[in-house]
């Protein structure tokens, strides 16, 4: 009780001080995360341990004052000198004022600090930076130290308040511990990074940030809680500002005993002192060794799965005859003598040249070059440019004077399908192997277009100008060293751009489809036409032939039938010519008039002019039907 | 007792993984690494493998990727020697080959090295202005130096890169090549002009071929029917032929056969609708002339 603890004070707030200051150097050098969110403890930890001392000091004034004043009043008992006064006690009373004003804005000030370091820590965190490969090794070494000095400091410091009832050496003593675990973390998230996990950091940055904020809401609810707590006399204030969670978290013995102690309780019995409670406090440490041998034990083997292949490396080097381990089981000599680097080389891989397939019109089952159907950036026009083809048609224009652009432009998006055939060259020989594949399969199609007519490439040449491709970026490929095989190179969209409002380019190409069709058309229209006209005429022309038998025919038989029948007229004329005139000419005449008008003028020595109406009478045939008297048929008759 | 051993035995290989950690590096077979004493350059690892090295702060190691590394070099425009506007992007392999070299051009950042590399691919593309754009796109194969220009942007970038950087460039590629907007646009409305002049092709040669098929149908259509036609009259022809020599018996008495003709004329001219108006002297309708004398009637 008597021992000044005031030394133990300055040294904890000195090694947290330096302690931080040196890892703020350090996790900024090393761009460690963990490390900066370890430094915002231990500057919490030396602002706690500073008052604390501070407090210390106050608390030792008293102490000697009140020696002081014990002794004087021994010394003069009888007198009444010296009374109890308030004035008597300056010490006491500027501890008094300490506790009462002092600590509470400290501790609102801590929280305030808490709590904004740990809005800090959550704006800054995400734009973290992976920590630095070349200052991990000294980062790690640095921390490590730090996790000693400081873990010493604060078992001694946590030790001697626990036995001795130092009270005041507790927060600092808390925050020491804390900082010797944090430094601990540091460490081993630098260690991570060296074995490849950067994201380690991170994520152990991201645990302690969540910590401090807890820290900020205990030590809120702490402060109010202060504000409603019954003041008993004599009963030593609680130290505000010195954290329940961080005494916790810096002592996880004290965790697992009041885990314990809990569950003896719970249980009525001493569960802490079965064996296996006692076995398993005495071999922790081994199990936890036991892990981490078997961690060790399995890099000494490597499984690769079937869809991969590994390169083995010994100390970096390519490992001799076994530079590419095949699916299966290996031996290997420990981490970090051989690593082993898997890559999924049997996958086929793909990428796509020009224009990107849209993702959001994958669903749609057709494609048209009069809409849009390519992946759009932001700000990017509707169409990006197409790739310049060559174009026959113009390169034979010698027009001098006039210069047009001799080429066309091709909207062009070419899907390629590779797989990886040599994983040594693919791996060891290119940074990014995946990108100089696509560059180089980029200028190829180029390279290929310029060089080409755009209308055979757009019809016929199609399939044969795909394998030209696949072959030349194949070719590219294996001069590069590239160790892929490349599998397919699609040409099925290749199509005249879409042009833009006024010009709506695949729109006319469109167009020339349709005008071909439409001569096609044409030709059969009128080759339909042929087709009917010829054998039409050849059949009028079988029509007039036969009419003109028929007609000869009908003519020579007429013919001889009225020379036949001539020459019996002959025989009966020669027998009696003028009685055979006579009865043919009346025979005809007889037949010939009966149906004829007749007039017959009997006076022919008249001179009188005669005026017959011969009109016809339109309605002759009603009025022949009628049988008429035979008075009005004679005076027709006379008439 | 046992448990100190237990700690004994962990922090002795804790110590010694420290050690190692302090004293050694690693070269792997995708990097080379300069070590640097006190600041000061002494040596270079370019072999894969196991190294030893003075703890930090003595000497210090940089690692470079010594595999083939791609760079794009910007998008820019430019013309070429016929005055043709060309927006271009080429792509860069590039490795580090002095590591030396390459730490105190860079100090050792790739994203400094290609942001030197930018100006220089960027000169070297400036090569274009000494060829005209046929030379870039054409169909003809001995017309097209589409290679031969970029191998020549690729010794230029060689040449500037050759001794002061530490890398070596190793291939250079067009990445893209297109026309400007605005040139865009006219091609576009060209290539729309084409298409319809082709269309008008199209259209046009369908009518004539269309009009050829009609013409010669119907000429052939027309040649059927005159062949047809002419072959009925030397049909008709021949027949009044054998006709005639049918007629020839008429010959035998004339003055009958003109009778009868007559006749048949007669018959033939009455057939229809005909009014005659028959003095009385006609034959037989003498005959009424007798009667009315007889009877002395009169009729108008």
């Amino acid at each position: 009780m008597e021992r000044n603890i005031q030394p133990i004070g300055v040294i904890n707030a000195c090694a947290l001080l330096v302690a931080g200051v040196i890892s703020a150097i350090l996790a900024r050098y090393a761009g460690a995360a963990t490390g900066m969110v370890g430094v915002v403890f231990l500057a919490l930890g030396f602002l706690v341990a500073a008052v604390s001392y501070f407090q210390m000091r106050l608390e030792e004034r008293e102490r000697l004052e009140k020696l002081e004043f014990d002794e004087l009043k021994k010394s003069r008992s009888a007198s009444a000198l010296f009374t109890e006064d308030a004035e008597t006690f300056t010490a006491r009373r500027s501890r008094e004022q300490f506790e009462r004003f002092f600590l509470p804005i400290f501790t609102a000030l801590l929280f305030l600090t808490q709590a904004g370091a740990a809005w800090w820590l959550s704006k800054t965190l995400p734009k973290a930076e992976p920590p630095k490969l070349n200052a991990a090794t000294m980062a790690l070494a640095l921390y490590a130290l730090f996790a000693l000095i400081l873990f010493l400091l604060g078992k001694y410091s946590s030790s001697l308040a626990r036995l001795e009832g130092q009270r005041l050496l507790r927060p600092g003593a808390g925050y020491l511990m804390l900082g010797a675990f944090m430094s601990g973390l540091a460490a081993t998230s630098e260690a991570a990074t060296l074995c490849d996990f950067p994201k380690v950091d991170l994520y152990v940055a991201y645990g302690l940030g969540v910590v401090l904020a807890f820290t900020a809401v205990e030590t809120l609810v702490g402060l109010v809680l202060e504000i409603y707590r019954p003041r008993v006399k004599g009963q030593a204030a609680r130290l505000l500002y010195e954290s329940r969670l961080i005494g916790l978290l810096g002592q996880p013995r004290g965790l697992i005993t009041t885990a314990a102690q809990a569950l003896d309780y719970q249980f009525g019995f001493k569960v802490s002192d079965t064996w296996i409670f006692k076995f398993l406090k005495e071999a922790v440490l081994l199990i936890i060794l036991l892990q981490l041998g078997a961690l060790f034990f399995s890099t000494t083997f490597v499984i690769i799965d079937p869809n991969e292949q590994g390169l083995l490396e010994h100390f970096g080097r390519q490992g001799g005859g076994r530079a590419t381990l095949e699916p299966g089981f290996h031996f290997k000599w420990p981490w970090p003598i051989d690593k082993v680097y898997r890559h999924q080389t049997r996958q086929i891989r793909s990428f796509t040249v020009g224009e990107q397939p849209d993702s959001d019109a994958a669903n749609e089952r057709t494609v048209l070059w009069t809409k849009p159907h390519f992946k759009r950036g932001e700000g990017e026009s509707s169409e990006s440019p197409g790739m310049l083809v060559a174009s026959r048609s113009q390169t034979t224009q010698t027009n001098k004077n006039e210069k047009p652009v001799p080429a066309n432009i091709l909207t062009v998006s070419i899907p390629f399908q590779y797989q990886i055939t040599n994983l040594v060259d693919w791996a060891y020989q290119h940074s990014d192997p995946d990108q100089l594949l696509q560059k180089l399969a980029n200028r190829e199609v180029i390279r290929y277009l310029v060089n080409v007519d755009m209308d055979s490439i757009m019809s016929d040449n199609r399939l044969a100008a795909a394998e030209e491709i696949r072959r030349r970026v194949q070719e590219r490929a294996n001069e590069a060293k590239l160790g892929v095989n490349i599998v397919f190179a699609g040409l099925q969209d290749i199509h005249p751009p879409l042009g833009n409002k006024q010009t709506q380019v695949a729109a006319s190409f469109e167009q020339v489809f349709s005008a071909k069709q439409q001569k096609q058309t044409n030709i059969l229209h009128w080759q339909a036409y042929a087709a009917r006209t010829i054998p039409a005429a050849q059949a009028k022309a079988t029509n007039i032939i036969s009419e003109a038998y028929n007609t000869a025919l009908s003519k020579v038989t007429l013919a001889e039938g009225q020379s036949a029948r001539f020459t019996n007229q002959m025989a009966a004329y020669q027998a009696s010519p003028s009685v055979y005139t006579s009865r043919t000419y009346l025979e005809t005449l007889a037949q010939s008039l009966a149906p004829a008008n007749k007039y017959v003028l009997m006076a022919t020595n008249t001179q009188d002019v005669l005026n017959l109406n011969l009109e016809e009478n339109i309605r002759g045939d009603l009025l022949n039907r009628i049988v008429a008297p035979p008075e009005m048929n004679k005076a027709a008759t006379n008439r | 007792m046992k448990q100190n051993k237990i700690t004994l035995v962990t922090s002795g290989v804790l110590l010694l993984i420290f050690l190692c950690m302090l004293f050694t590096f690693q070269v792997r077979q995708t990097e080379v690494a300069v070590v640097t004493t006190f600041g000061r350059y002494s040596r270079s690892v370019t072999e894969a493998g196991f190294q030893w090295r003075l703890p930090w702060p003595v000497q210090k190691v940089y690692w470079f990727d010594n595999r083939l590394q791609t760079f794009e070099s910007k998008i820019d425009q430019l013309t070429t020697g016929d005055q043709i506007s060309l927006v271009i992007s080429v792509y860069l392999g590039w490795r580090v080959t002095n590591p030396k070299l390459f730490l105190e051009s860079f100090n050792g950042d790739i994203t400094k090295a290609e942001q030197t590399l930018e100006p220089i691919a960027r000169n070297a593309k400036s090569v274009l202005g000494s060829y005209r754009f046929g030379d870039l796109v054409s169909t003809n194969q001995a017309e097209l130096k589409f290679d031969q220009i970029e191998k020549e942007m690729f010794e230029a970038v060689q040449a500037q890169t050759k001794s002061n950087y530490g890398l070596t460039i190793e291939s250079l590629g067009i990445k893209q090549l297109n026309l400007p907007d605005s040139i865009t646009t006219i091609v576009f409305e060209r290539m729309k002009k084409e298409r319809e002049t082709l269309v008008s092709i199209y259209q046009s040669e369908g009518d004539r071929e269309g009009k050829n098929i009609k013409a010669k149908a119907d000429a052939a259509a027309n040649a059927i029917i005159a062949r047809a036609n002419a072959d009925a009259e030397t049909i008709i022809g021949e027949a009044e032929q054998k006709a005639a020599q049918f007629y020839a018996q008429f010959e035998k008495n004339p003055e009958l056969a003109k009778f009868l003709l007559d006749l048949k004329a007669v018959k033939q001219s009455l057939k229809e609708h005909a009014s005659l108006i028959l003095g009385p002297q006609t034959p037989p309708f003498n005959l009424l002339n007798v009667a009315t004398n007889n009877s002395s009637s009169s009729t108008r």
